[in-house]
């Protein structure tokens, strides 16, 4: 009797299967992509919005005939943060012969580079790390990578500070993610910025960052630099602001000011904080709703048409995933333009020819994105925001690396 | 100087809260002789009701805080009922790899909530300024955390050495047989054991939540982070569970003060629990406090 | 001995060396060569896409981890929640020889066997140095020592630069007689090296259990004090066990290691060595097919859960997580019912259904 019910079971989870996969869509040519990403497990309160972002925002270019006929197939899978489980996805699209590869996690960024090499295609990550360009041709960072970030973050410390040279802490994920950058920064430095590294501090999941705060103190930092994880900010800044170390004002003398980029930072970081963060600064390359203007209201009404919470259509993350989505149709859309047949090679060549005229400015960033032969970043612009009550607000125009092409 | 009070400060403070989570270990074992894996499960969930109690349906903090130790109380008592029932009685492997398999299930479940992948925190109810004395600083939420660790610990071993019940769970943990002939309960002790456990498990999700904010991943490492607190302590003893608390969180803090940085090494705070329980293993496997003697190969 | 069907009509052994055979019939080792052909034949015939093969040559390497922790766990009785740990020391021992000489050094592409040897030989090791702590205690608390190390191991790897700290580092690719083994190929190849692998060491655990040795292993797990009155010495026999469950492990991290082309440190991590004891436990420890029935039965349900999600996905609304988590959901489930109601695992099944099929059309 188990049996049976056991065998009816499993035909009748077969036959939903093949339902699913032979349903075809009526008319027009399906470009299929895949993303695999951590909708569960580490760092998911970034993976969630963000997979969200990139359905919304293909659901959209379907509906809304985008590409007219033609429709855009992603197919989206939970990885968890695991390199293995990511590498089994990767293959299982290229077997069904997806066009280009939206990825997530730096670990498995970095562990299939090779295979992105062999295979000749496309890829954009949600990962910003710099060593993704390394000896890769094929990875495309949508935004300026970590190193560029802190590299910036580091000359607008320098050129705000008032005094001599400026006394510069790094608080850091205990990861590879957390230390390409650092060494960057560090070469930064020996090529000429104002600055001294006093410490770099790896966290861990501290409860109670006192002592190591009062040591930076000690020491003489007025400025700490996060590249991390939201959490361990927040309790930073939590422990910070109980132990009154924080500076009002930017670079109050015997104070702390916290600055930090990408992934410190959002909603998320004021929702763990709350008020604790006032001042803390922070780069970021995307519109946020936070200030409004054309680009966030469409996020919002994007999010509003697929009935997104409050939480996910606010995020930077929603935004990123957007704008992956947006950089993925539009070179769909210049090759169809062209005439071109949709394959691997033909949008690895429309993402190189993105640059001078050809620039693209979707909604969600603050600048536009140009990649060429040598040039792997897309939005080469950062904005520096802080949180002024509750919400962050724009800290003047768009900034650039200068260090980052010395040290290159 | 003041540095190293900072350090003291902030080991004791976080060593009561390892303190608090390794109790409900100890109360487990204490009665059923089984290690709990899915502790840190229990935990997070714990803090997770006190949430949804606090924000979403706007109960009073105090009332939300008891409210989510009456909850967890029965939810502990049913996944005893539920899954552990059957198995006691079978190897130790069994019932270890039931647990593992529970804080799979456990983590599912708060997945399918929106409480497993982001972030939230819990809205301020004490003041935030800190306290300070003579150059060390304690906030008030960390304060209150301590006192009520105090303040659940004293309440169970009061609990152990002087109730009926109390009583009846060390009998139980002594001797099985013994004491269903004087007519005790095994199975109600079992189910009353896991429910204390629940009990202080929700007790130290809020606090911990209060502390660092809801973060999933955080919570549930908590878990696995208690084991070498109550192998040190030894894993019968509620006494052994408070001391060898605070004395991991003063190692970590120590550790993470004055080795991190210095060599080039970092992060040694995380290792430190670890290589402490390697180096009591070898040399008094039954802990500080422990009584039962482990047998030799 | 008692699980071969010809005992039970009566024949027995007249030597020895007939009773340590390992095929007692012509039958029976024809059939197993068939087996075998089989398994080797099947890829030429029907080529099956790089991401099944994958996911084949995956059940295959973890067959190898999971035969050493069958070995220690489930022979030996010594509870290991490190395995994982001694998988990612063989791993990274392929890694460090990466590291040293460059991942598309000749040592790393043609005597990519010896590599493999080595890392079985260091994950012996290590497995010895863990064992140590099991001369003095017994059952939770050497589950906690092995907690322990798993712990410190990750520690290790991710903050030591020389291991990229926990970042990929990369092994070339392998080369055959015929020159380098290609994307195209590489799947394939490695199957066949894995399946290899995979029959030597079942054998060699086939044949350890009716050795002096293993014989010593079951009694030691039986009652270790009257194992120690008839001579044997149980602390070695267990530091033993420990050493050759890491051996085996050394060797699926490093076949690990060359099939992924990298070695990263999310491969390693805890919940990899609740997986591998999950595979143990729910294929039947103590038995060797159950060694092979773990894998495949947890493997295949992680993918199956995956496309159930994926349908759920498409159906519900996406504002419940629900599609993804079922994943751990389900593992847990698994794991919990099958120690409730089945705690001799697959291997059990197996084993009624053989005995039924041989006492059929009878009931008994």
């Amino acid at each position: 009797m188990k049996d049976k019910r056991c065998l009816s079971l499993t035909v009748l989870m077969l036959v939903m299967v093949f339902a699913f996969t032979a349903s075809a869509t009526a008319g027009g040519k399906v470009y299929k992509l895949g993303l695999s990403l951590a909708i569960t497990g580490p760092t998911s309160d970034a993976g969630n919005p963000y997979s969200k972002g990139v359905e919304d925002y293909f659901k959209f270019v379907n509906e809304t005939k985008v590409l007219g006929d033609d429709t855009i197939d992603c197919i989206i899978r939970d990885d968890q943060y695991k390199t293995d489980v990511t590498k089994r996805n990767f293959e299982e699209y290229l077997d069904e012969g997806i066009v280009m590869y939206l990825n997530y996690s730096t670990g498995s960024t970095l562990g299939l580079k090779r295979d992105f090499e062999d295979e000749k295609i496309a890829v954009l990550p949600a990962s910003y790390h710099a060593g993704n360009v390394d000896d890769s041709n094929y990875i495309f960072l949508p935004v300026a990578s970590y190193s560029e970030q802190l590299v910036a973050l580091s000359e607008y410390v320098v050129q705000n500070h008032k005094g001599d040279k400026a006394k510069v802490a790094m608080f850091i994920h205990p990861s590879a993610f957390g230390r390409g950058p650092v060494e960057d920064a560090q070469k930064a430095v020996a090529a000429g910025l104002n600055m001294e590294i006093v410490e770099v501090v790896e966290h861990g999941k501290d409860l109670d960052n006192s002592a190591m705060l009062k040591r930076l103190l000690s020491k003489g930092v007025q400025y700490v630099l996060c590249h991390t994880v939201q959490s361990p900010v927040a309790t930073m800044l939590k422990d910070s602001a109980r132990l009154d170390m924080t500076a009002k004002t930017y670079g109050e003398e015997g104070k702390l000011t916290f600055l930090g980029v990408h992934y410190t930072g959002g909603n998320d970081l004021i929702a763990l904080t709350g008020d604790d963060a006032e001042g803390y600064f922070w780069t970021c390359s995307f519109n946020l709703t936070s200030e409004p203007g054309q680009g966030t209201d469409e996020q919002l009404a994007l999010a509003k048409r697929y009935a997104r919470d409050d939480k996910a259509a606010n995020s930077h993350n929603y935004a990123a995933g957007i704008m992956v989505a947006q950089v993925a149709t539009e070179a769909i859309k210049r090759a169809k333009d062209k005439g071109l047949e949709i394959n691997k090679e033909t949008l690895y060549n429309e993402l190189n020819l993105m640059n001078g005229a050809n620039e693209y400015a979707p909604y969600t960033t603050m600048g536009p994105v140009s990649y060429s032969a040598t040039d792997r970043a897309g939005v080469d612009m950062l904005q520096i925001y802080s949180v002024q009550g509750g919400i962050f607000k724009k800290i003047g125009e768009p900034i650039q690396s200068e260090y980052m092409k010395k040290i290159k | 100087m003041s540095y190293f009070f900072q350090i003291v400060v902030s080991g004791v403070v976080v060593g009561s809260i390892y303190a608090l989570a390794a109790l409900g270990l100890v109360l487990v074992y204490k009665s059923s002789r089984v290690a709990n894996f899915a502790h840190g499960q229990i935990i997070a969930a714990g803090a997770f009701i006190t949430y949804f109690l606090t924000v979403t349906l706007g109960i009073p903090i105090f009332f939300s805080f008891l409210g989510s130790m009456v909850i967890t109380f029965f939810l502990a008592m049913s996944v005893e009922r539920i899954f552990l029932r059957r198995l006691i009685g079978e190897p130790i492997i069994s019932v270890i790899m039931v647990t593992i398999g529970l804080a799979s299930i456990i983590d599912g479940l708060i997945y399918l909530t929106p409480f497993g992948t982001e972030n939230y925190s819990f809205p301020a109810f004490l003041p935030t300024d800190p306290l300070t004395m003579g150059g060390i600083s304690i906030s008030w939420t960390q304060l209150v955390g301590v006192i009520i660790t105090f303040v659940l610990i004293g309440g169970f071993s009061w609990f152990f050495k002087k109730s009926t019940v109390g009583i009846s769970m060390r009998a139980v943990s002594d001797d099985q047989f013994g004491s269903m002939s004087v007519g005790i309960s095994v199975p109600r002790v079992f189910g009353l054991a896991w429910a204390t456990a629940g009990l202080s498990a929700a007790a130290a999700g809020c606090i911990i939540g209060n502390i660092t904010g809801l973060n999933f991943d955080t919570l549930h490492a908590f878990g696995i982070v208690v084991f070498p607190v109550v192998i040190l302590g030894g894993l019968d003893s509620i006494l052994g569970a408070v001391v060898a608390g605070i004395i991991m969180g003063l190692t970590q803090q120590i550790a993470s003060g004055y080795l991190d940085g210095n060599w080039g090494l970092s992060g040694t705070g995380e290792v430190m629990p670890y290589i402490i329980l390697l180096i009591i293993l070898l040399f008094k496997p039954h802990g500080l406090f422990g009584i039962h003697e482990i047998e030799r190969v | 001995m008692s699980t071969n069907q010809w005992l039970a009509t009566g024949n027995y052994f007249t030597s020895y060396k007939k009773e340590q055979a390992t095929f007692s019939t012509h039958l029976d080792r024809s059939i197993f060569t068939l087996f075998l052909v089989l398994l080797f034949a099947w890829p030429v015939f029907f080529p099956m896409s790089n991401k099944y093969m994958l996911v084949v040559d995956n059940i295959l390497i973890a067959i190898v981890a999971v035969m050493g922790l069958n070995l220690v766990t489930g022979f030996a009785g010594l509870i290991s929640i490190g395995h994982a740990a001694f998988v990612g020391i063989g791993a990274y021992t392929v890694a460090s020889f990466c590291r040293i000489l460059g991942d598309s050094h000749v040592i790393v592409t043609h005597f990519w066997p010896v590599l493999i040897l080595l890392s079985g030989l260091m994950g012996a090791f290590f497995g010895g140095v863990v064992g140590l702590p099991a001369l003095r205690l017994k059952h939770l608390y050497l589950a906690i020592a092995t907690l322990s190390f798993q712990m410190i191991f990750q520690w290790v790897i991710n903050f030591m630069s020389f291991f990229n700290q926990g970042q990929t580092i990369f092994v070339g690719r392998v080369a055959w007689f015929n020159g380098e083994v290609d994307r195209d190929d590489h799947y394939v190849f490695w199957y066949y090296i894995i399946l290899t692998c995979v029959v030597l060491l079942g054998f060699g655990i086939r044949n350890l259990l009716k050795t002096k040795y293993g014989r010593c292993l079951v009694a030691v797990r039986d009652n270790d004090r009257a194992a120690d009155a008839m001579g044997m010495h149980p602390g070695l026999t267990k530091v033993y066990a420990f050493a050759l469950a890491g051996f085996f492990a050394g060797v699926a991290g490093a076949l690990h290691a060359y099939l992924y082309r990298g070695v990263g440190f999310e491969s390693f991590t805890l919940h990899e060595s609740v997986s591998y004891l999950a595979m143990a436990i729910v294929g039947g420890l103590g038995t060797l097919n159950g060694c092979f029935w773990g894998p495949v039965a947890i493997k295949l349900l992680d993918l199956n859960v995956e496309q159930l999600a994926e349908l759920a996905g498409a159906y519900l609304p996406s504002s419940m997580n629900l599609a993804t988590a079922l994943r751990p959901f389900t593992f847990g489930l698994v794991i919990v019912l099958f120690l409730m109601f089945e705690p001799r695992g697959i291997a059990n099944w197996w084993r009624i259904l053989k005995s039924y099929t041989k006492l059929w059309p009878f009931r008994y």
